[in-house]
């Protein structure tokens, strides 16, 4: 009986125990993350609204990831509609869906084909195409793109030309990832090879693996570009992607250009760009972003010694294309006047940096998500190191003063006995 | 070939010297006084001028070749696919022979070869090193290239050790300390011409080849073998010179009287432990650093490799001017324990700049230099000041050797630092070291306080001291002459003090061993 008491005492110092460290834990969370712990649902489905017996028609595969937070809803649209397309759309309800209609997205018309209801949820919404791949031939490696002479440029490769594979081959919908590979079926040097776009969707703060090692949020999600294995049409053959942003009227872009001390997670690189979309004039709040680090990398499993810098020129503004499956869809025909149309190039390498055909492969990575990027900050060990290193000697000072202070005090005992009276 | 011929030539004249010196000697006598012109008689100022210049180049290829990987960084990262952390195994395969050899360096050249035959013995591990180097980058094999800097390795900081013992040998007692100091700028030279050209030469072959690559790292590599040449051709002059004043002024090889006993380490006292962590905490940050450092400037003060090279050599630039300017500042005050701490702390105060600010890197660079400079001047005479004389020898050498091996190790780590983590997190690491050095010169503040304190006394108070204790060791000496040796204790300054010292002492015919301490100053990172 008494030992059963005492157990039970136990367990009540045990579950106080717990307790404390539970609130300990969570005000340290608070303290360190805050707003950054947030978490969402995150859910994959491919070619929603389809049958799943009938394949998606016309090579086209469109995955919807769903990111439901507490009052709100993310989602993600990544389609092989035209060039590959990711649509963000932003509801201000954690109850809305997204909406096929399948038979008018296959035809001409397909304007509205694709939308979220309720439509008046929609708060934010922006689309990010990947249009084209350059190529040119970098003969006095310059690696000067925009100043290429143009009969050192090939044709540039129109991703709505490609035919891309069924993402249902390569999506997982426990990791949140898939990847949407094509090729020009026409086109020799594409035999083997192949120009892929990897979507990762994430439903809490964290950070990637493999370098760039993006932090990011539940807000963002991250695509990675591929060339992998095409042949170059010439020895000193150089890349870029151009990538076209849609915002609506009103919201003002620019790149942002961010220098940062902490290259621990990116070795080497020290600066972060990103393409923000703000409300208003430029002084409202910032909506959305696409963020990259200057830098690519020429194999698989990114190395230190395999990485090359990045260039990126604009943003300038673009015309409407009408092989734009995706955005038609969603925002119709009549795009122009409503919306802004702007396009940056990102061109792979610099002078001196060994050219494509030395690994035939090249990955760069982008973050896209609503509101600001997620701010890097210094990892605790590097703070653990400064704390200790620096604290460690001040330790020893403050000691070694005391030490010689008290031998220095030492009180003299006065010889002999005291007297007695 | 011809050198072969001519090493053989040398060996054999050095089996000969012994009978045949004394006919030779008689014959010398009476024709040198008539026939030699100035510049050929070996007693003459002139001659021994034209015996400096070859002595001050003796040391150029070694010290031009040591910096070669720093000075071509992104050439041999990109033409021999090579990681950080392999890159960093040239230098860290220059510094492992050298954990052995600072103990072996002196007594080989003192027992086995003597200097001369020892000098050219070194100088053609240099040049051999260099050219298997060079033939590692021109046949595409980097093991090839890392066996060349090891066998450079172990030539090149025993080659200090040997024009340093031609340097005493030639001059002793008359313009020694502006030889040292010719020899010390020479050595600067080196390493600054080497950051400053090899780019440039790399980018004319570049420029003839119509291509860049291994053919053209290997070409450059070689061209830089010449200057390894240069040296050996200059090892033979002198030991051609030597011999033949040898033979007319009948006086003795140069010997480095280095002493080594690896049973006086139980002996060393805990403040000489914390002076060795310094030393270690220290030079890890800055040789790994500058070796490093190229590709830093370029990349993340987005700097142009003609800058980052210029950058990079600003430390040996600088402090070519402020050692002298410093020993004797240090040499007149005193209080070398706050002069150390103060080269720790700006230097951990420039490694803080380097890593968290994006501010002008010529300030940290400047800071470094100085720092590097008073730090020098500063910690190396205070062995003097903890050891006994008679095992200064053996003090010096293991500081040395913990060193080298400290460097050795610290640039593998680095370079595989900055693979995984980047530039931030190896700054954070020289940080740590800096700051392990900090301890340790604390450490040795109270310590020193303590006891005493010995190390931070003004010079003034150490003029005073050494005049009581030499008093009383007269007094000892008169009464104890057995423990002479033992009691009596030479309470040098400063680099420059302990050379004087030792001419001023020459005069009363001292043992040998009393001058232990000049070849251990003659090594890569007192001279730098």
């Amino acid at each position: 009986m008494q030992l059963d008491m005492d157990l039970q005492r136990g367990d009540k110092h045990f579950v106080l125990l717990l307790h404390i460290f539970i609130n300990i834990h969570v005000v340290w969370g608070l303290f360190l993350g805050g707003a950054d712990q947030y978490q969402r649902k995150v859910s994959l489905e491919l070619n929603p609204g389809l049958n799943s017996t009938s394949s998606a028609p016309f090579n086209v595969s469109i995955l919807h990831v769903k990111a439901v937070g507490n009052n709100d809803t993310l989602h993600f649209i990544l389609a092989s509609l035209g060039p590959p397309s990711l649509l963000l759309v932003h509801t201000g309800s954690s109850d809305t869906q997204l909406k096929i209609d399948w038979n008018r997205l296959m035809t001409e018309n397909s304007s509205h084909s694709v939308w979220v209801e309720p439509v008046s949820s929609v708060l934010y919404s922006r689309a990010l195409l990947f249009t084209k791949v350059w190529e040119y031939n970098d003969v006095n490696d310059t690696a000067d793109f925009p100043s290429a002479p143009s009969k050192y440029m090939f044709p540039p490769y129109n991703l709505e030309d490609f035919v891309w594979d069924d993402l249902n081959k390569s999506v997982d919908k426990t990791a949140h990832t898939a990847k949407l590979c094509g090729k020009n079926v026409t086109d020799q040097d594409f035999v083997n090879g192949s120009i892929c776009f990897k979507i990762s969707a994430f439903d809490a703060l964290g950070r990637d693996e493999e370098w760039p090692c993006f932090l990011h949020d539940a807000n963002s999600s991250q695509i990675q570009f591929e060339i992998d294995s095409v042949l170059p049409r010439s020895n000193k053959s150089r890349f870029g992607l151009e990538l076209v942003s849609i915002e609506e009227n009103g919201v003002r872009s620019w790149i942002d250009t961010k220098h940062s001390i902490d290259d621990e997670y990116t070795p080497s690189i020290f600066q972060v760009y990103s393409l923000l979309s703000v409300k208003g004039n430029g002084s409202g709040p910032v909506l959305g972003y696409t963020h990259w680090k200057p830098v690519a990398y020429r194999n698989r499993t990114p190395v230190f010694e395999q990485a090359t810098p990045s260039r990126h020129t604009g943003p300038q503004s673009k015309l409407f294309s009408n092989h734009w499956g995706l955005p038609i869809a969603f925002y119709g025909k009549d795009i122009e006047p409503k919306y802004t149309i702007m396009s940056v190039n990102i061109t792979f390498g610099i002078a001196g940096e060994p050219y494509y055909n030395e690994t035939y492969y090249l990955s760069w990575t982008s973050l896209v998500g609503i509101g600001s990027p997620p701010e890097d900050s210094f990892s605790t060990l590097v703070i653990c190191i400064i704390a200790v290193g620096l604290g460690a000697p001040m330790a020893i000072l403050l000691m070694g003063c005391i030490i010689v202070q008290l031998k220095r005090r030492k009180p003299v005992t006065p010889p002999g006995y005291q007297p007695i009276n | 070939m011809a050198l072969k011929e001519e090493n053989k030539r040398l060996l054999a004249e050095d089996d000969e010297s012994e009978p045949s010196l004394s006919n030779s000697h008689s014959r010398y006598d009476s024709d040198s006084e008539r026939q030699m012109s100035a510049c050929c008689d070996p007693s003459h100022l002139l001659h021994r001028i034209i015996v400096l210049i070859f002595m001050c180049f003796l040391g150029f290829g070694s010290y031009f070749c040591y910096d070669n990987p720093a000075a071509l960084q992104t050439q041999i990262l990109q033409d021999m696919h090579a990681t950080t952390s392999s890159f960093m195994q040239l230098y860290a395969l220059y510094s492992w022979p050298n954990v052995v050899l600072c103990f072996l360096g002196g007594f080989l050249l003192d027992r086995v070869f003597g200097i001369r035959l020892g000098t050219v013995i070194f100088s053609l591990f240099v040049c051999i090193g260099q050219v298997i180097f060079a033939s590692g980058a021109l046949f595409n094999s980097y093991w090839l290239m890392e066996l060349g800097r090891f066998v450079f390795g172990i030539g090149g900081e025993s080659l200090a050790v040997a024009q340093n013992t031609y340097a005493v040998s030639w001059f002793k007692g008359k313009e020694l300390n502006l030889v040292f100091g010719l020899q010390l700028s020479m050595a600067r030279l080196g390493s600054t011409v080497n950051m400053n050209i090899m780019g440039w030469v790399y980018s004319r072959i570049e420029l003839t080849l119509g291509h860049s690559g291994y053919t053209a790292l290997g070409i450059t590599l070689m061209i830089g073998s010449a200057t390894c040449v240069f040296s050996l051709i200059c090892a033979l002059v002198l030991g051609y010179l030597d011999k033949r004043a040898e033979k007319i002024l009948n006086k003795e090889q140069g010997k480095t009287g280095e002493v080594i006993k690896l049973t006086d380490v139980k002996d060393f006292s805990l403040s000489l432990w914390l002076i060795f962590i310094v030393c270690v905490g220290y030079y890890v940050a800055i040789f790994p650093f500058i070796g490093l450092g190229q590709v830093f400037f370029i990349e993340k003060f987005n700097f142009s490799p003609a800058q980052a090279r210029a950058i990079n050599s600003i430390v040996y630039i600088i402090s070519a001017p402020a050692s002298p300017v410093l020993g004797f500042m240090v040499d007149k005050i005193g209080k070398n324990v706050i002069w150390v701490l103060c080269a720790v702390v700006t230097t951990l105060a420039a490694h803080v700049m380097l890593a968290f600010t994006f501010w002008n890197p010529w300030i940290a660079m400047s800071l470094l230099g100085i720092s590097y400079s008073l730090l020098a001047c500063a910690l190396w005479p205070m062995v003097a000041f903890v050891v006994p004389e008679h095992q200064l020898g053996t003090a010096y050498g293991f500081m040395q050797s913990i060193q080298n091996l400290g460097l050795a190790v610290i640039s593998i780590a680095a370079g595989s630092i900055l693979d995984n983590r980047g530039y931030l997190f190896l700054e954070v690491f020289f940080t740590s070291c800096v700051c392990l050095a900090l301890i340790a010169v604390v450490m040795l503040y109270f310590v020193d306080l303590l006891r005493g304190g010995e190390l931070n006394l003004s010079a003034k108070q150490r003029l005073k001291r050494q005049k009581i204790s030499e008093a009383e060791d007269e007094k000892r000496q008169r009464l104890l002459q057995q423990r002479a040796e033992e009691l009596a204790r030479l309470r040098p300054m400063s680099a420059f003090g302990l050379r004087n010292r030792y001419l001023s002492r020459l005069g009363a015919q001292l043992p040998d061993h009393y001058c232990t301490h000049l070849s251990a100053l003659a090594h890569r990172s007192v001279l730098k």
